[in-house]
């Protein structure tokens, strides 16, 4: 299983490198959204009780997990698309590994999203915020970056095997990624939120994501929200990877 | 080498996909499943290559039961399917790699066999370049070598020339036919062109609405069908072609006679000795012909006669949109359910299912024109072959 994976990952890897363009196109929108929204909200951090000293440092965080959602809940666009291009049938009269196919397209998904997260860290470094910069944590970062991408991806591919289409995939994706992310501390810390949003956050899986990638990027580290966090994340990724692994294999036979 | 008992299988969506299939495939046949659009040609070969499931019967291929031993079964089987399996973003030996890996052989295996197949396939200059620069015919013959890759005992090919030119056509079956004869592989066929099951198939099922309505070769098949056919077409300042008519049907060559609106079909036992006959007829008659031609009966004709369809009114694809194909017997039903009832609302939805049927048809008949001109005096050996190819698509049976 961890060959076939190894080389089916290995496949989709080589098609976005040969299509760069196509990877840095998903990064357009948060790249927009931290400018935007940066500049929109400044003045928030002059509010009394606001965590951060400019309000961009706040929002990096956010920012960075939003690349995640955006980039990682298309990766059932690709498996539909090598459905009904006939290379899934292709694998499946293969003896590889049913699991290894969903895997593969997922974990690519989420590499994929590493990197784009690491672009946004650059650009937003370079817009001036002062982050940790220091390697460890960075690294520790993009573990939940790593982790949340597995995540988004594996319930777009579950989502791509109920739905088998695409138009209906793509609404679900954004009717999915966005109340997550304003149900999260992603731009507005969980003092400024009405109670009934705090509630809601405690059960997103988002907002661990944001705050463990906070926890660790931005003002003093903390570890212990770090940890939870990051364990919140493990225990989401593994279910949903397990739902669509179960999918994939509960719709052949 | 493929044995099939009693299989059935029902789609959520309700639809019969096969009904009570039994079939025997020796070791090293060309076995063509010949059928329309929706007959459940691949829904047969889904199932025989652990594609999807079934509900009630038996398969065996390969010495091994598709049901409890897959992956024995997919070990020893390859499978070319109706959309190309080949991936357009690599280059065509990235593509036999992967799939050299996903049957777990070794990397030096791989390398050697990929230098095998190319050369077969004539595509060793083109193999590193990305398949999306290949064409039709060249993709097809990837998916073919990317199906031969861990060197299996029976391969599947599900409409291998559907959307082809005819040159590429001719020039896959000589491939098809060459890795049966020089290969000894077992090779089962779906189409609905009666071409491509008559020249390359040793035995053909027709299988039509779920169910293989005869199984036996080509030759017999048309041969069940006596005699030939012979069509007459007047010029138009004839007047007597009614006692004309009526005289042939009195001579014993003629079996029937039978009004096509100007054109007139004789059925006669047979057509190369009874055309000078007729001819004699018709000056004695003073009738002035325009076009006289005859044809042997083709597999068109077999396939009327036992599913009292023709080949060529394609019946619409039903059950078979790729959700519905892929999707097997556990989930997707309810979906793809409801996406057939919003499919029928919107008309000019996922209609586009290529009609390289429909070229073909116009070649041929283009091609049966200028043929038959020749007012019945020349039927060298060629011409006859022809003739006999193209099929008689404008001569309809009783």
């Amino acid at each position: 299983m961890i060959a076939d994976t190894w080389h089916l990952f290995n496949k989709y890897m080589k098609i976005s490198m040969r299509m760069p363009l196509w990877s840095l196109f998903s990064l357009v929108q948060p790249l927009l959204w931290l400018f935007i929204f940066g500049s929109l909200f400044q003045n928030f951090a002059h509010l009394p009780g606001f965590p951060t000293d400019s309000y961009i440092d706040y929002f990096v965080p956010g920012v960075v997990i939003m690349t995640v959602l955006f980039g990682s809940s298309w990766s059932g666009v690709s498996l539909l698309r090598e459905i009904s291009a006939g290379t899934v049938d292709k694998m499946l009269v293969s003896p590889a590994s049913r699991s290894s196919i969903v895997l593969s397209l997922v974990l690519h998904s989420a590499v994929q999203v590493v990197a784009q997260t690491l672009i946004v860290l650059l650009a937003a470094w370079m817009l001036g915020s002062s982050l940790n910069v220091n390697p460890i944590y960075i690294l520790l970062a993009m573990l939940v970056v790593l982790l949340l991408g597995v995540a988004f991806a594996a319930i777009s591919n579950g989502l791509a095997i109920m739905l088998q289409r695409e138009e209906p995939l793509i609404i679900m994706g954004n009717m999915m990624t966005l109340p997550l992310m304003f149900f999260s501390t992603a731009m507005v810390p969980k003092q400024f939120m009405p109670e009934w949003i705090q509630y809601i956050a405690m059960i997103n899986p988002v907002e661990y994501a944001v705050s463990s990638v906070r926890a660790v990027l931005v003002g003093e580290v903390d570890l212990v929200v770090y940890s939870s966090g990051l364990i919140a994340i493990l225990v989401f990724a593994i279910a949903t990877l397990a739902w669509a692994i179960s999918a994939f294999k509960g719709l052949r036979d | 080498m493929i044995r099939i008992t009693g299989l059935s299988k029902t789609y959520a969506s309700g639809t019969k996909a096969v009904i009570d299939l039994n079939l025997t495939i020796e070791e090293g046949e060309i076995f063509a499943l010949l059928g329309p659009n929706g007959a459940g040609k691949s829904s047969a070969i889904k199932i025989l290559t652990t594609l999807s499931g079934f509900d009630n019967g038996q398969a065996m291929v390969a010495g091994y039961n598709v049901d409890s031993e897959p992956n024995k079964v997919r070990q020893s089987i390859g499978y070319v399917a109706q959309e190309t399996g080949v991936d357009y973003f690599l280059t065509g030996r990235e593509n036999m790699k992967l799939q050299g890996h996903l049957y777990r052989m070794t990397k030096q295996d791989i390398i050697s066999r990929i230098d095998e197949l190319s050369s077969y396939f004539d595509l060793v200059k083109p193999l590193d370049d990305l398949v999306s620069s290949y064409s039709g015919g060249m993709r097809r013959k990837l998916d073919i070598a990317m199906a031969l890759i861990h060197r299996p005992k029976v391969i599947f090919l599900d409409e291998p020339t559907l959307g082809l030119d005819t040159k590429s056509r001719h020039s896959l079956w000589k491939y098809i036919e060459k890795l049966n004869t020089e290969l000894g592989l077992t090779i089962l066929l779906t189409t609905h062109y009666l071409e491509e099951a008559d020249s390359l198939s040793h035995r053909v099922a027709i299988i039509d609405a779920g169910q293989i309505k005869i199984i036996d070769t080509p030759e017999t098949l048309k041969s069940n069908i006596h005699g030939d056919v012979v069509s007459l077409e007047f010029a138009e300042n004839t007047n007597s072609t009614d006692e004309l008519s009526w005289e042939l049907k009195q001579q014993d060559f003629v079996k029937d006679t039978v009004w096509e609106n100007a054109k007139l079909h004789l059925y006669v036992n047979n057509g190369a000795e009874s055309i000078p006959k007729i001819v004699t007829f018709t000056n004695k008659n003073n009738v002035e012909l325009k076009n006289i031609s005859f044809s042997r009966p083709t597999l068109d004709d077999v396939f009327i006669q036992y599913t009292g369809n023709s080949l060529d009114g394609n019946k619409e694809e039903a059950g078979e949109q790729w959700w519905e194909k892929w999707a097997g017997k556990g989930g997707g039903g309810k979906w793809s359910n409801k996406w057939n009832e919003a499919e029928k609302d919107s008309p000019n939805s996922v209609e586009n299912e290529p009609k390289p049927d429909e070229d073909w048809k116009k070649w041929q008949s283009s091609e049966k024109n200028t043929t038959e001109n020749t007012s019945g005096k020349s039927s060298g050996n060629n011409d006859w072959k022809k003739w006999q190819n193209n099929g008689n698509n404008d001569t309809k049976w009783p």
